[in-house]
């Protein structure tokens, strides 16, 4: 699978240019031991540019192996994926993802890491180590351009995988439970500096995350999936400005919600329900 | 008592009591009188045996030899063995081709091999270069390519994120992922071949080296002789190690534990 | 030096060499290739003969007795030696694992001694003993003795440091301590350690009866050397290689036996 360099030109006709996904009745099955077992079942979802979706369900419930499909690591599904009209057939630098676990070369410098990303673009090389730097600040990773992974906090190390991601300017950014592998603190730590850059760079976001009360404070949206094969549940709107107080008693009650929800019995497919939340003044 | 063993000067100290009993026994063995004497050589005539071999410079041009052999085979067998191993994992085709072949040949130990070589290229030095280099072929081979197939898929997934090409993924990820058992491959080898070359000298009796004059020593019944050689072989043996690992942990020093 | 050399890579190392099919294919293939090299005329006899010549050398010694003399001499010193070394390399590897002091007192000189190879102390022990039965099984013995001792160390030092404590607050004896709970736990330290033990005896015996022997496998093939009779030369790498894998192969059985009584 040889990876494009850069993007084709978006047709004029497509109303969003910059990041729309639309995924149209996307299905996804492994065949293990001869026996065809679906993962994921009539998907559909359209993203805003510019948006934060959030993913949640359970364990099994296809999150992870959806990312892949978007992020075009994996190729075998029936149905549409399309970044801003293009079918999306492979991996390409308009799409980033950020791992559960940073995945950083061992053996490179935190500068060598985020660098390796330019290295296949066409921005020329006297360019590089600025951008490199710039996205080093945008994360608060000042000063630890020499350090190796080893020598990095979990919190840090993850910091660094977005600045990797973004350096490239992807106009979709996936986030596969970025914070999972983190401890609670440093958890709300960088939920905190994910928003912000979000809002410093507006690129498309999605994040698949177990943490309701995560997707709740980041997403614009979070779609609630459903295992088994993956189906979408639902969608909720979080209608609530950014920078988003944690406190706010909206965000509260949509988290009791879902969470009744994803610990209730399983629900028929196309059954889907969208209940906006609007904040009662 | 576990507390006066974790003084450092303590346990020097009694790790110089087994071998200073040894030596006793030893001095005593060989002053005893008797016909078993002959055979102990008395510690002294050991200290004048090492003066000598100093002095003549044999001591210094054997020490050269063995290391120049051992280095030598390999450098031949290890360059070999990476670049056969790496190749191998990374084509398959290849490893079809020559993985059998090469387990089958791996059965047959090595010691095996040497009458057939000193029959076919001589009993001189380039048949104990050549089973040096057979030595260290195999640890090289063998760890380089458990070293690339072991890459984590992970990392191979984010090369093909950024769009690597075959070249790339090859210097930024598979070479520097793989270099661990690499070097691995490379300690074991330079202590199979160590060992070949020390074996072969005293085999074959041939070209010089730490080997050879125990061989030598031992049709002349020199035992002060061949003593100074065995502390010789192990104090060169353990520097040479030690340099290697030093060299090993300044290559991986990217790695958050000592390996 | 030599403890690098210690861990040895599986036997099953390559991908393609996993199919059983494949395994067998190349040494068959390599066979062959050999035979018709041969008959081509393209080596002198000096240089190679052909498989069909070494197969029949082999028959020839085997009906005259010869080969089972040879065989059987080389057994019996691996036995013995083996024997002898392994058993001295339990004790020792165990008394350093449990004894803070011993190892103290012992260690330093037993890792002085491991620094240099076992072959080394050929020509020492030849002026000793000269190069009858008892130099040979010595030889062998003290190959066999380190493997075995540093993995039993590695072993009886892997066992759990609360496992004693129980023990001791149960006040097991020091038999029981031994059998019921040291033995179990090491057993798959120290049965890779006596695999790893065999095989270098067998490969150190061999070059013990190439230096200095009037019999045995390794006498054979220095004898077929000087003749220059190759063909006895290679009939020896062939009974030398296949006696080294049986070795191997029925320790690895053995370990694997014992692994999966322990799983369960």
């Amino acid at each position: 699978m040889i990876a494009e360099a850069r993007p084709r030109p978006v047709p004029e006709s497509t109303a969003a240019a910059k990041g729309a996904l639309s995924i149209s009745d996307l299905d996804k099955s492994f065949t293990i031991g001869g026996v065809s077992r679906p993962v994921l079942e009539a998907i559909d979802l359209h993203v805003e540019p510019g948006e934060f979706v959030s993913i949640v369900g359970a364990s099994g419930c296809g999150k992870s192996t959806l990312l892949r499909l978007i992020v075009g690591l994996d190729d075998e599904y029936s149905g549409e994926i399309r970044l801003d009209g293009e079918r999306v057939a492979t991996t390409s630098l308009d799409r980033g993802i950020v791992f559960q676990d940073h995945r950083l070369f061992p053996w490179m410098t935190l500068e060598q890491n985020i660098e390796l990303a330019l290295l296949n673009t066409d921005t020329p090389q006297a360019r590089r180590a600025q951008i490199v730097a710039d996205h080093i600040a945008l994360v608060n990773l000042k000063g630890f351009e020499q350090a190796y992974p080893h020598q990095l906090s979990g919190g840090m190390a993850q910091r660094a995988a977005i600045a990797r991601a973004l350096v490239t300017e992807p106009k979709l950014l996936l986030l596969d439970e970025p914070l999972g592998a983190l401890d609670a603190l440093t958890r709300v730590h960088v939920q905190n500096e994910l928003q912000r850059i979000w809002m410093t760079q507006r690129s498309t976001m999605i994040m698949v995350t177990h943490d309701v009360e995560e997707a709740l404070y980041l997403g614009d949206r979070v779609v609630v999936m459903a295992p088994s094969p993956g189906r979408i549940r639902r969608i909720v709107d979080v209608d609530l400005p950014h920078p988003r107080d944690r406190g706010a008693p909206l965000l509260h009650k949509l988290k009791d919600e879902i969470l009744a929800e994803l610990t209730a019995s399983p629900v028929e497919p196309g059954n889907l329900v969208r209940l906006p939340g609007r904040e009662e003044r | 008592m576990t507390a006066a063993l974790s003084r450092r000067g303590a346990r020097i100290a009694i790790g110089l009591v087994v071998p200073a009993l040894f030596l006793s026994w030893w001095q005593w063995q060989a002053t005893a009188g008797d016909a078993r004497s002959l055979a102990f050589a008395p510690l002294h005539s050991i200290g004048s045996a090492f003066v000598e071999l100093v002095e003549s410079g044999s001591l210094f041009s054997d020490m050269v030899s063995t290391l120049s052999r051992s280095l030598t085979g390999l450098a031949i067998g290890g360059t070999l063995g990476i670049a056969i191993g790496v190749a191998m994992a990374v084509w398959r085709p290849l490893d079809r081709m020559l993985g059998p072949l090469l387990h089958a040949i791996r059965q047959v130990p090595l010691i095996g091999w040497l009458p057939l070589i000193g029959l076919w290229f001589g009993t001189g030095q380039g048949s104990e270069l050549i089973v040096v280099s057979i030595s260290a072929f195999f640890p090289t081979l063998l760890n380089s390519y458990a070293g690339v197939t072991n890459v984590e898929p992970r990392y191979l997934d984010v090369g093909r994120i950024y769009g690597f090409t075959p070249l790339q993924r090859f210097r930024l990820i598979l070479l520097p992922a793989a270099m661990p058992l690499i070097l691995t491959g490379l300690t074991q080898g330079l202590a199979f071949a160590w060992i070949a070359s020390i074996a072969t000298e005293i085999l074959l009796g041939v070209g010089g080296g730490l080997g050879v004059t125990m061989q030598v020593a031992q049709t002349q019944q020199r035992l002060d002789v061949i003593l100074v050689a065995i502390i010789a072989t192990a104090i060169l043996g353990f520097v040479i190690n030690q340099l290697f690992l030093r060299l090993r942990r300044h290559l991986l020093r990217w790695q958050a534990a000592p390996l | 030096m030599a403890s690098a050399a210690l861990r040895v890579p599986p036997a099953d190392a390559f991908r393609s060499s996993r199919s059983a099919l494949s395994s067998i294919l190349a040494p068959v293939a390599l066979l062959a290739l050999w035979q018709l090299a041969c008959l081509s005329g393209l080596f002198p006899p000096q240089v190679l003969v052909p498989p069909s010549e070494v197969a029949h050398t082999l028959l020839e010694l085997a009906r005259s007795g010869e080969l089972e003399r040879h065989i059987g001499e080389s057994m019996f010193r691996l036995a013995a030696g083996f024997t002898i070394g392994a058993l001295a390399g339990l004790a020792f590897g165990a008394t350093i694992a449990l004894s803070r002091l011993a190892e103290a007192a012992l260690s330093p000189f037993f890792l002085a001694l491991w620094q240099v190879p076992v072959i080394a102390f050929v020509p020492m022990l030849v002026i000793f003993l000269g190069i009858d039965e008892p130099f040979k099984i010595a030889i062998v013995a003290l190959a066999a003795f380190f493997p075995v001792a540093l993995a039993t160390f590695d072993g009886v030092r892997g066992v759990p440091k609360t496992w004693f404590d129980v023990a001791r607050v149960y006040r097991t004896r020091l038999p029981d301590l031994i059998w019921r709970i040291l033995v179990p736990a090491t057993i798959p330290s120290v049965l890779t350690g006596l695999r790893v033990a065999l095989t270098r005896a067998w490969v150190v015996l061999i070059a013990a009866e190439l230096l200095a022997a009037d019999s045995g496998i390794g006498q054979m093939m220095e004898m077929g050397r000087q003749l220059f009779r190759i063909d006895v030369v290679l009939a020896g790498v062939v009974v030398s290689g296949l006696i080294g894998f049986a070795l191997d192969w029925g320790a690895r059985a053995i370990e694997r036996r014992a692994m999966r009584w322990r799983m369960a």
